[in-house]
């Protein structure tokens, strides 16, 4: 069997063939990614449904799927409190724990859901985060996120960081507000998508038990991706919120 | 929905399209679908189940802080009570102290009036012995007297007369 896929031709673009391909629909006159759509929307499903269970019936000691929840909830507060600081980092729990339980959970129906066996016309299901377009949007998130936190805490004096060490680094700072969005995308698509590729190769070269070490290491990137993701994203958005303010209340 | 509606399924030819960087429509859908999850998991999951950890904190604080203010009753209660029984033993001791001494001053006082009586008495007895005594002395000085006088007019007959 293994001699049949080798010689088979599909193998030679067998890598084209995973990554290039979309199951395109068209909407309007613009063109989406199927695949990931669904994909999202499976996730999206999961998420909400685990929260209404988790929150249906509330109780004072937590049973069950509540504790089980709780304890994610105090997972990401826990990462949005580190970053962001005890002070102000409620209000930016749900954004933070949103992207966190978007990017794992998309990642690990990803690793372990074998989409492979849903056939759609073209491409196939994956991680909606090994799709350019879905981190390239939740990194522009991320970005809206913390200028908005800045700007609404201090106005347009949020800018003034830029040139407050030395009008030189103004370059370099408008430059970090774009490689801040360009590295957290390519950071979470690569790692992503590039796990998909191994797991898939190894699969088709060997079918049976040597992929699953690389399986298992691929749930633990995809875990410490979406946990680097929120990690990042609430420490921009700390930093927008304190570092100028704080400098100035030391220099007084 | 109308989306839906709109949902042409067109399966394009690999060739022309697609590839890693394939940007489109994906991009704004996807975000706005986050946008809307972030909505809905904040109402039906950040916010409940923080009101329940923060009230099940509250509910934790307040008991402590009722325990608290209660072993602290219960401590200053506790004092209270050492102190009153140390003020039951000092004033127990004050009034032993003071019976025992009433006592002894009584008894020393009755012992004085006693001593004081008993001499009055001896020496009253004394006088009485000594006036007796000079009363039964001038009795016999009498006696003497008229004894003698006979023994003299016995023994000289008639010469002393």
């Amino acid at each position: 069997m293994i001699n049949q896929l080798l010689s088979s031709p599909q193998f030679a673009n067998f890598a084209a063939l995973e990554v290039g391909k979309h199951f395109y629909w068209q909407v309007g006159n613009f063109e989406v990614h199927g695949q990931v759509l669904i994909v999202s929307w499976i996730v999206i499903g999961v998420l909400v449904l685990a929260s209404a269970i988790a929150t249906s019936n509330i109780q004072r000691i937590p049973v069950g799927f509540q504790n089980f929840m709780e304890y994610g909830l105090e997972f990401v507060q826990g990462i949005a409190k580190d970053q962001i600081g005890e002070k102000e980092y409620r209000p930016w729990v749900p954004f933070v724990g949103s992207l966190f339980l978007f990017i794992f959970v998309s990642n690990w129906l990803g690793a372990l859901v074998p989409w492979k066996l849903i056939k759609i016309p073209e491409g196939e299901l994956a991680a909606p985060t090994g799709d350019i377009n879905t981190t390239v949007a939740l990194a522009l998130l991320v970005s809206a996120a913390y200028f908005y936190a800045g700007l609404s805490r201090k106005g347009l004096g949020y800018f003034s960081k830029y040139v407050q060490a030395s009008p030189f680094l103004l370059p370099l700072w408008v430059l970090e507000d774009f490689t801040k969005p360009l590295s957290l995308s390519f950071r979470l698509f690569g790692n992503i998508l590039a796990d998909e590729l191994v797991v898939g190769v190894l699969v088709l070269l060997v079918p049976l038990f040597v992929p699953l070490p690389v399986m298992i290491l691929g749930l633990f990137t995809s875990g410490i991706q979406a946990l680097i993701f929120s990690t990042l994203a609430a420490s921009y958005i700390g930093e927008a919120i304190e570092g100028h303010g704080e400098e100035e209340h030391e220099h007084h | 929905m109308t989306l839906y509606s709109t949902f042409i399924l067109a399966v394009e030819s690999a060739e022309s399209k697609g590839g890693l960087f394939d940007f489109d429509a994906t991009l704004p859908i996807m975000a706005v679908q986050i946008l809307i999850l972030i909505v809905i998991l904040n109402n039906i999951f950040f916010k409940p189940l923080t009101k329940a950890i923060d009230d099940r904190n509250d509910y934790v604080r307040t008991n402590i802080a009722e325990a608290k203010e209660r072993l602290e009753k219960a401590e200053s209660l506790a004092k209270q009570y050492e102190v009153e029984l140390a003020e039951t033993r000092k004033s127990s001791q004050a009034m032993l102290l003071a019976a025992q001494s009433d006592a002894n001053k009584i008894r020393s006082e009755q012992i004085a009036a006693t001593l004081a009586e008993s001499q009055s008495q001896i020496v009253e007895a004394k006088a009485e012995i000594e006036k007796q005594k000079s009363e039964a002395m001038a009795v016999l000085d009498t006696q003497v007297d008229v004894l003698s006088r006979q023994i003299l007019e016995k023994l000289l007959g008639n010469l002393v007369k």
